[in-house]
């Protein structure tokens, strides 16, 4: 009987730990950093760079953007900053509607000579819904906060 | 056995009468509020600033995300109700809110990606949210392949609860998906610590969308319900050779 | 604790036996791996690149498809009554069914990746964090699979329905293996994290798996 019982304390005791361990580790991945996609800080803090494709993500630079890749202007070269670092971005290939200067993206490409050669570009959208009307009535009110897109 | 059938019958019996009664007054809900807000949604509510006309999906799309996570957690709680208590009815609605949650999880796939490619540039991207929510739909999938593989009603809805309460997990890993990972999808726009970041002429058709998305799920619930439970009264009437039993019970 | 080692004993002296389910679930690694190998052809560096998300797939297939050997046979024959009958803790005993799984799939394909590794051109470096991800990721894979088995054991063909019911809870394990893997492969600073999540989501299986499976195995029995 005694050992009937040990043997349960034994199991649930080790059910009690298993779970306790497995809060702790995703609490401790999740202060990590698990991304979809870097920022370009935290790319720059790399000491090697990735090889294979990566995602990067942030904000297209204010006056960044630059259509005269090529003669025919279907190359389009854009810079993405987080505000620590900037990184280059060239990209052939149409893009999305909501993509504009100040506005997130994400870029699915790969490095190349400190840039990045996108294979494709996502337009990041923001939590934020109102009509043309009001975002403009902010705007004048100066009450507009310019941190839409992260 | 036939102490224990008159057992299951008598919740049942009267869940039939009532919900005959309810379901016209839900049917008309439903279509009433979905009247409404498809015609808030497209003609009586502002074009995004930054995304257009398109944001109109918003009102399709958002409320079957909310449904497919509700009919979810309902079947998930149902699930429990029958597995502790062992009640038939709870038995039922977890088994037919399955499919209904099934059809909103589609729904919201779809529409999402019908929003995400004028938007995002892209129908689909492997990001967590979109990731979550994929698994979900199978996740409905195989608790109803585990109630159609098991012909014994009460074992298969013993053990469908099991799986229904295991899948749970998911349901929170979906609702901070968002926010645990930088992912493409935007984080949560309502329900969230500092209120809405939705303008109010834009929540009006929102509202009206899932209170219409909510109403057409109960009707829906209580149709195949009451499906169900007739249909499981006619193999009974039909195992028993006669067609006694039905009447026999109601007394 | 005897009772419990004395299941895992059994399970995997019957798994190695003629017509036990090891080596065929080791085959068929072998077998996906290869295909693919083929399939790819002569780009090897596309090859190194999705080596490890190759070979995470294929463990998971190879996995999958032993998960009816855990409880079938025991039902057919009659001990699986006895098992639940005589155990004190069934949760215990279904944990036992599934490290004896493990023993006989996870572990195994663990130990033969290194020399599928080869096949699929995959560099040095990358091996450690690759063989590092299965050997934490399986175990998961088999506690969720035997989860799985035991909610079908009393099911005559169930292959398909365990298949339909293991794979989406299969997902996160997929992804942060994968994930762990080649951020160890290329030194990126994600690797800790993503195994950290791998790690938690084989001890989250072995909390919930036996508890689910010996719930599930009283009620299929009655």
């Amino acid at each position: 009987m005694t050992a009937k019982k040990r043997q349960r304390l034994i199991f649930f005791g080790g059910v009690f730990l298993a779970a306790a361990a497995a809060v702790a580790l995703t609490l401790f991945a999740l202060r990590g950093s698990i991304t979809y996609f870097y920022t370009p800080s935290e790319l720059a803090a790399l000491n090697e760079k990735p090889t294979s494709a990566i995602r990067l993500g942030g904000l297209v630079a204010d006056g960044s953007v630059d259509y005269a890749g090529n003669a025919t202007g279907d190359v389009v070269a854009f810079t993405v900053t987080d505000g620590g670092a900037d990184i280059r971005v060239t990209y052939a290939g149409l893009l999305p509607d909501l993509f504009r200067e100040g506005q997130g993206v994400v870029v699915q490409g790969r490095l190349k000579d400190g840039g990045v050669i996108a294979d494709n570009v996502l337009a990041k959208h923001d939590e934020n819904y109102m009509p043309r009307e009001v975002a403009e009535a902010l705007k004048e009110q100066g009450v507009w906060q310019e941190d839409a897109g992260q | 056995m036939p102490q224990n059938s008159l057992y299951d019958f008598a919740n049942p019996l009267r869940f039939e009468s009532i919900a005959r009664r309810v379901f016209p007054f839900v049917a008309g809900a439903a279509v009433i509020l979905t009247a409404m807000g498809v015609y808030f949604a497209l003609f009586n509510s502002p074009a995004d600033y930054q995304q257009g006309e398109s944001v109109r999906i918003m009102y399709v799309h958002v409320p079957a995300a909310w449904m497919a996570l509700f009919c979810y957690s309902s079947m998930a709680i149902a699930s429990a109700a029958g597995f502790i208590w062992k009640h038939p009815l709870a038995d039922v609605a977890a088994k037919e809110t399955a499919p209904i949650g099934a059809a909103f999880t589609l729904l919201a796939l779809f529409t999402g990606s019908l929003w995400g490619k004028p938007m995002w540039g892209a129908w689909w991207a492997w990001d967590a949210r979109l990731t979550s929510v994929l698994v979900l739909f199978f996740m409905y999938l195989g608790y109803m392949a585990l109630w159609r593989a098991i012909a014994d009603k009460a074992r298969a809805a013993r053990l469908a609860a099991i799986l229904a309460i295991v899948g749970f997990v998911n349901v929170p890993v979906i609702k901070f998906s968002v926010d645990w990972w930088n992912s493409l999808h935007q984080p949560a726009s309502i329900l969230r610590p500092d209120g809405p970041t939705i303008h109010a002429a834009m929540l009006t058709p929102l509202f009206l969308m899932i209170a219409a998305y909510m109403a057409i799920y109960v009707a829906l619930l209580v149709a195949s319900m009451l499906n169900e439970l007739i249909s499981r009264r006619i193999a009974r009437t039909e195992l028993a050779g006669g067609a006694q039993p039905a009447t026999m019970v109601e007394q | 604790m005897s009772g419990f080692l004395a299941i895992i004993a059994r399970d995997v002296t019957l798994a190695f036996r003629a017509g036990g389910g090891a080596l065929q679930a080791l085959s068929f690694f072998a077998l996906t791996i290869i295909l693919f190998a083929l399939a790819i052809g002569p780009d090897l560096s596309l090859m190194s690149e999705i080596a490890a998300p190759v070979l995470w797939a294929a463990a998971l297939l190879a996995t999958l498809i032993s998960l009816e050997q855990i409880y079938r046979p025991d039902r057919e024959d009659g001990s699986l009554d006895m098992l639940v009958e005589t155990s004190d803790i069934l949760a215990l005993t279904a944990f036992a069914k599934a490290a004896a799984h493990w023993i006989t799939t996870g572990l195994l394909l663990t130990a033969a990746t290194p020399v599928l590794a080869l096949l699929l051109n995959i560099k040095g470096a990358a091996l450690g964090p690759l063989l590092a991800t299965l050997l934490i990721g399986t175990p998961g894979l088999s506690l969720i699979g035997a989860f799985a088995a035991a909610l079908t054991a009393a099911l005559p063909r169930a292959g398909l329905l365990i298949a339909i019911i293991v794979i989406p809870l299969y997902a996160p394990i997929l992804i942060f293996g994968v994930g762990a893997a080649g951020a160890g492969a290329a030194g990126e600073p994600q690797y800790g994290a993503n195994l950290a999540l791998l790690g938690a989501s084989s001890l989250f299986a072995a909390v919930f798996s036996p508890l689910a499976s010996a719930a599930a195995l009283r009620f299929n029995l009655d």
